[in-house]
């Protein structure tokens, strides 16, 4: 199928394009041979998609597809999570420099009138 | 002792002027902070005598408090008042929450508005409403079930209380996450009777469950006691 070819192109240049990247030492050997993995990995999903099916078959999954979709779910609940801890770190430290910013005005305000006039 | 009242305000240009004015003579200081508002609350604070900090952007009533405390704390303050903006809190309230502070009984003292005196114009619905909180925050929150008013923003404490209760909810949460980190630590707390005036202004104004769900999913993933 053409959409097979189209997709196994893209990967084969990501894969020379991780090792280009590796040789030229902006990602290090291990990171590569991880990418690696990944690209071929698609690959073998893409050139036989009946391999889906297998795996789900071995996680009790019926079907290939249904894995898939079971797994995307679980990633995007992580990725979901990591964003809300990482908003959550993000409001926090807006606050500090909030906070930091209005108590350097104390020391301009030390003399108010509120502690002459008691 | 040094008393320095501490009030968080947000958009209070037309109501703030009286709450200072009332409070001043009860206190040796006054901090407002002005939580990021458009309009002047913060000029007029600081015509009316207070010490006016400004939060340049919005950051909530937990936020603007934990400010104020901090520089009451910078300004030597022995006791710190936390009250509210609107005029809700009645200043009369003051002496009675710095009390036992002075007497050396407490380190913490909560107003409750559920111990004697009823509050002006409460609504029914609210009323069961604060039963229902209540309930929720003992179960869920795990706030001290000795508490009678566990929504209560009416509270004083000493230097050394204000020092170690490091509260980081920024907006309403901030209520039940000190009473939470009070009670649960050994810091002497006591609650005593306060009247609250309940108007439509201040109505408004409101909390929900969904607040108290906030501290449980912080505690869950900031990990602070």
């Amino acid at each position: 199928m053409p959409i097979q070819i189209l997709l196994v192109v893209a990967l084969l240049i990501a894969l020379t394009m991780t090792w280009k990247r590796a040789k030229e030492g902006v990602i290090r050997a291990r990171e590569a041979v991880l990418w690696s993995i990944v690209w071929i990995a698609a690959g073998v999903v893409i050139v036989l998609p009946e391999t889906t099916s297998a795996v789900a078959n071995l996680l009790g999954v019926g079907r290939g597809v249904d894995l898939v979709l079971y797994a995307s779910v679980v990633v995007l609940f992580f990725l979901v999570f990591k964003l809300f801890t990482s908003l959550d770190r993000m409001d926090k430290q807006i606050t500090d420099l909030v906070r930091k910013d209005a108590l350097r005005d104390l020391d301009h305000q030390d003399e108010t009138p509120t502690t002459n006039n008691q | 002792m040094r008393t320095i009242a501490v009030i968080p305000a947000y958009h209070e240009e037309t109501r703030i002027t009286p709450v200072i004015q009332s409070i001043r003579a009860l206190v040796d200081a006054v901090v407002v902070v002005d939580d990021g508002s458009s309009d002047r609350t913060q000029e007029v604070a600081k015509q009316a005598g207070a010490i006016a900090l400004r939060h340049r952007l919005n950051r909530g009533q937990g936020a603007a408090l934990r400010t104020g405390t901090e520089a009451a704390i910078r300004l030597g303050a022995d006791i710190i008042v936390h009250v509210d903006a609107d005029g809700q809190h009645d200043p009369q309230m003051i002496p009675v929450l710095s009390e036992p502070l002075r007497a050396g009984e407490a380190d913490v003292v909560f107003g409750s508005r559920f111990m004697g005196i009823d509050p002006t114009d409460m609504p029914k619905v609210r009323r069961m409403y604060f039963h229902l909180a209540k309930l929720f925050n003992i179960m869920v929150v795990g706030i001290s079930k000795q508490i009678t008013d566990p929504q209560s923003g009416a509270r004083a404490m000493n230097r050394v209380a204000a020092q170690r209760i490091q509260f980081t909810q920024d907006r309403a949460a901030h209520c039940s996450e000190i009473l939470r980190r009070v009670t649960q630590s050994d810091l002497r707390w006591k609650e005593v009777p306060v009247h609250v005036r309940y108007t439509e202004d201040t109505l408004k104004k409101g909390q929900s469950f969904f607040e108290a769900f906030k501290i449980l999913w912080h505690l869950i993933i900031r990990g602070t006691k």
